[in-house]
């Protein structure tokens, strides 16, 4: 087991340099570069200055050197673990991240836990009930969720929660009220949560079919398998049989969906994050894109890639270590 | 059918029967909508292109009288995008950035007036120009202080010029205005004196309109130190810096040490909100006091009586709006002839775009200044939507239908062009339809052409372009050189097109030299009729700002130059905030 996560940490390494080298290459590639941008059409001021300003630009950021020189700086800056100052923000990329970070995983963790609570009891009550009324209106309603697009959604329940058109029930946007500064802990907390509402709802509701469907499939291979019939013919009662021996089975891919999940955690959504006025980290990587902001996009995409790598890793540990019929020491 | 076949049919009607309920209620409330919209037409048409209201009442004198009304409460302003930093110097042109800081945090030593629009002493005391235009000396005020009660000397005013001038910081857009100082003379604390390389009429603005930063706080010996202090400004404004929550609000607190007269608000807050629509309800829900709203949006609710029991919605005309224009890239084939530039504009129907695509709320524009400034020629009349003249144009330049095709050509080029627009604006969308619609109508082919927008502009900076629409800022005053001398074509310059005119080169340079106002207006109008009968660009018009504002606050005057929040105050009993 040891040799093979060594082996896997060790090949991670060229993997996350092919990853860095592409999206570099990309993102110089694209048309546009972050001087123009920032000046606009024509540069806005005489020609013959708008070069000189541009030249002062370029050497600024160190983006007139060749491009496998810039390369070869920024892998240098990397290995000391620092990820450059964002062009656009004038500040060090990880600080930006750090701001932005803890509130993307608030988000996230909740509408993740959301998702499994609701997800598993459901998924094992509709393999139980296969093929009643319960299992094929809640697949129905499952379905309906999973495809109304958030945008719509979420314009919606601003549309008619938020204000007095129809409700007044929920703050339109942010995450704290104007008073939050001058509030105690726990209404604050209060506040924070109460602004949490929508945002978390329409996190969650696209996630139910997924996981509910999973959960089901299992339950069924496993409540037809041999080993519940004798379970059962042992009469042992229905849900001892349903939760000791079918479910502890099937939840097995299931926790490995959970490992792959770490990075997608961390990623954050561009529409929910701009619909409800979050700054998390899905705006904050859009908006580098957008901007043409190299070292965001390049610490963003470096994490992202870092974070998937051990996602996957983790999740085959995982499945060795939920599934003892799973080794890796033939694989060394 | 078996039973379960049953329930799958059954949920499948029901959702159908969903999905056209839904269909007809959207049905009726556009409908809804359509009725409103015409009401309002009515109103508007009544009312003229804009409500503008303003009124004598001159803003408090400095050293004058007090802003009237009782001290306290807060303004939330909700902004749609966050400013990248709160340093006005290392900025790249970031007009959030000017919005929070100029005028609140940091002072200059000129302003324009709001209701004269007249550059008026502020920091200073007195200002001469020399009748060449090449000197021009500065008193400071003697009572001035900054918001740490440090007194502001012309060493602040000479330490700004340098920090600007300044190769190291990242300020060259800034610095491109102030190469034409020769020397900075400190003449004592109080008196200091610039002296220019060659007389330009814009010298007075260029060293009267920057922000004055303390040394004793700003000063730095790497460059760097200075890029990199983005937050926690100090300056001399009424406001100072209290907290930014990066990427939620920024908050202002009222200076209790200002040398002038204090505003009454205590606090202002600047809450970032991406969506429009979460924007109004936030407004609704009195979160947010005031907001800019889309035009869509201030066409719906100005009129909504509920709506303005609790909120101002206010729509007026200031210099800073842009106007927005089509330009035709003289490089190409089609529009190096007049004819076919003029037969473009006649198939534009700018009534059309104003009355329908933005409900009224808009004007028409002949040239590039703005409306109500000095340097606008009010008397120069639109081009008239006249499709039959631009066929005429057309046939006199010799793009005939030769083929059958129905497109006109030329030497076997077919009259087809790429019109690029910025993607994700659907007002340019929209009007891009229309004109690929009324030009199909006189044999020219468009080909609508949304670009991202880094990838729209270096699409202009490489020239490789055939049309585009786009909107340039305004200013009370502007200098056309930038936009229109043929030296601008050249290199990335902002003559995109190619304009070339001798005439039109030839005023711009006596006018750029010109410091009497009336003889530099009149040649600026000579300008505007050039531009006219050349038609580089297609004006397409120009908007008023709008305005959503919380009914409870009070003394809200819309001047010539548009609010001005450090007058308004709220009445004790109304007041939200402490």
């Amino acid at each position: 087991m040891t040799t093979y996560i060594v082996r896997r940490l060790l090949l991670m390494i060229p993997t996350l340099f092919g990853i860095t080298v592409i999206v570099f290459a990309i993102s110089r590639i694209a048309p546009g570069d972050p001087v123009s941008l920032s000046m606009g059409p024509g540069g806005q001021m005489d020609a013959e200055r708008a070069a000189d300003v541009r030249k002062a630009r370029m050497e600024l950021y160190g983006l007139d050197k060749p491009v496998h020189i810039q390369y070869a700086k920024w892998l240098g800056r990397l290995a000391r673990l620092d990820f450059g100052d964002s062009i656009k923000h004038h500040r060090p990329v990880i600080e930006l991240i750090k701001e932005r970070l803890p509130i993307t995983l608030t988000l996230n963790l909740l509408a993740f836990v959301i998702i499994y609570t609701v997800s598993l009891p459901l998924g094992v009550l509709v393999a139980v009930w296969h093929k009643r009324f319960f299992d094929r209106a809640s697949s129905v309603v499952l379905f309906m969720l999973w495809s109304l697009p958030v945008m719509w959604v979420g314009q919606m329940l601003i549309g008619y929660f938020c204000g007095p058109t129809f409700k007044n029930w929920f703050p339109p946007a942010g995450l704290s009220g104007n008073y939050a500064d001058q509030l105690p802990f726990f209404p604050w907390l209060a506040d924070r949560l109460w602004h949490l509402v929508l945002p978390v709802l329409c996190l969650t509701y696209t996630g139910f079919a997924y996981l509910t469907k999973q959960v089901r499939a299992g339950m069924l291979d496993n409540l037809q398998a041999d080993y519940v019939r004798t379970a059962r013919a042992k009469g042992l009662s229905n849900w001892v049989v349903i939760f000791r021996h079918a479910f502890r089975n099937s939840i097995i891919p299931v926790i490995t969906i959970m490992a792959t999940l770490l990075p997608a955690m961390l990623g954050g959504s561009v529409i929910i994050e701009k619909i409800f006025s979050i700054p998390g980290m899905g705006l904050l990587a859009f908006e580098a894109v957008t901007t043409r902001d190299y070292n965001m996009v390049m610490a963003v995409a470096t994490i992202g890639g870092v974070l998937n790598l051990f996602g996957l890793l983790l999740g085959d540990i995982a499945y060795a270590i939920a599934d003892p019929r799973i080794s890796f020491e033939s694989a060394v | 059918m078996n039973g379960r076949g049953g329930i799958v049919t059954f949920f499948l009607l029901l959702f159908l029967l969903i999905i056209i309920l839904l269909q007809i209620l959207s049905m009726v409330q556009s409908d809804r909508l359509y009725e409103r919209l015409n009401y309002l037409l009515d109103r508007l048409e009544s009312l003229g292109p804009a409500r503008v209201t303003p009124k004598k009442e001159a803003l408090a004198d400095l050293p004058g009288e007090e802003y009237p009304g009782d001290g306290g409460d807060w303004l939330i302003w909700r902004f749609s995008v966050e400013p990248r930093t709160l340093n006005p110097i290392s900025v790249e042109g970031d007009i959030y950035t000017m919005w929070i800081t100029t005028g609140n945090i940091f002072e200059r030593l000129l302003e324009y007036d709001f209701d004269e629009a007249q550059l008026k002493p502020w920091l200073a005391e007195s200002y001469e120009v020399s009748d060449d235009g090449l000197e021009i000396t500065i008193r400071l005020r003697d009572n001035v202080c900054f918001s740490d009660g440090k007194p502001i000397t012309t060493e602040d005013v000479i330490f700004t010029y340098e920090t600007i001038m300044n190769p190291g910081v990242d300020a060259p857009d800034l610095r491109n205005y102030y190469y034409n100082i020769k020397e900075v003379i400190k003449i004592d604390d109080q008196l200091v004196k610039f002296i220019f390389n060659e007389p330009y009429w814009k010298s007075l603005e260029v060293v009267g309109l920057f922000e004055v930063f303390p040394k004793h706080i700003y000063h730095f010996t790497d460059p760097a130190e200075f890029n990199n202090r983005r937050s926690e400004p100090v300056g001399s404004g009424p406001y100072v810096f209290e907290k930014w929550d990066v990427g939620r609000k920024l908050v202002l607190r009222r200076n209790e040490n200002y040398w002038g007269h204090k505003p009454k608000l205590e606090r202002i807050v600047f809450r970032f909100i991406t969506n429009d629509l979460a924007a109004v309800q936030a407004l609704r829900a009195h979160q947010v006091d005031c907001m800019i709203p889309t035009p869509d949006q201030f066409s719906e609710m100005s009129i909504d009586k509920e709506f303005n029991k609790d909120f101002r919605c206010l729509a007026y005309w200031n210099p800073g709006i842009p106007y927005f224009f089509i330009a035709w890239n003289q490089a190409t084939p089609f529009f190096k002839d007049r004819r076919v530039r003029l037969a473009m504009t006649h198939i534009v129907n700018r009534e059309a775009v104003v009355k329908h695509l933005l409900k009224g709320n808009a004007q028409v524009v002949t040239g590039p200044f703005y409306i109500n400034g000095p340097q606008n020629d009010p008397n120069i009349e639109p081009w008239p939507y006249d499709p039959e003249r631009a066929k005429q144009l057309l046939d006199e330049a010799g793009w005939r239908d030769t083929d059958g095709d129905g497109i006109r050509d030329k030497d076997g080029v077919p009259f087809r062009f790429r019109y690029s627009i910025a993607s994700g604006n659907i007002l340019y969308e929209r009007i891009a339809k229309l004109l690929k619609d009324d030009a199909a109508k006189v044999g020219v082919d468009v080909i609508a052409d949304p670009l991202e927008w880094s990838i729209f502009i270096e699409r202009i900076n490489n020239r490789q372009f055939e049309a585009v629409t786009m909107g340039w800022g305004g200013a009370i005053m502007e200098d056309p050189y930038q936009i229109w001398h043929s030296s601008q074509i050249a290199g990335r310059g902002n003559n995109f097109i190619g304009f070339r005119n001798e005439d039109a080169d030839t005023i711009i340079e006596e006018a750029r030299r010109t410091m009497n106002d009336n003889n530099r207006n009149n040649l600026y109008y000579r300008f505007h009729r050039i531009l006219h009968e050349e038609q580089p660009y297609t004006f397409l018009f120009t908007r008023p700002t709008f305005r959503f504002l919380d009914q409870r606050f009070e003394n809200v005057i819309v001047h010539k130059l548009g609010l001005n929040p450090h007058e308004w105050y709220v009445p004790k009993e109304k007041q939200m905030y402490k």
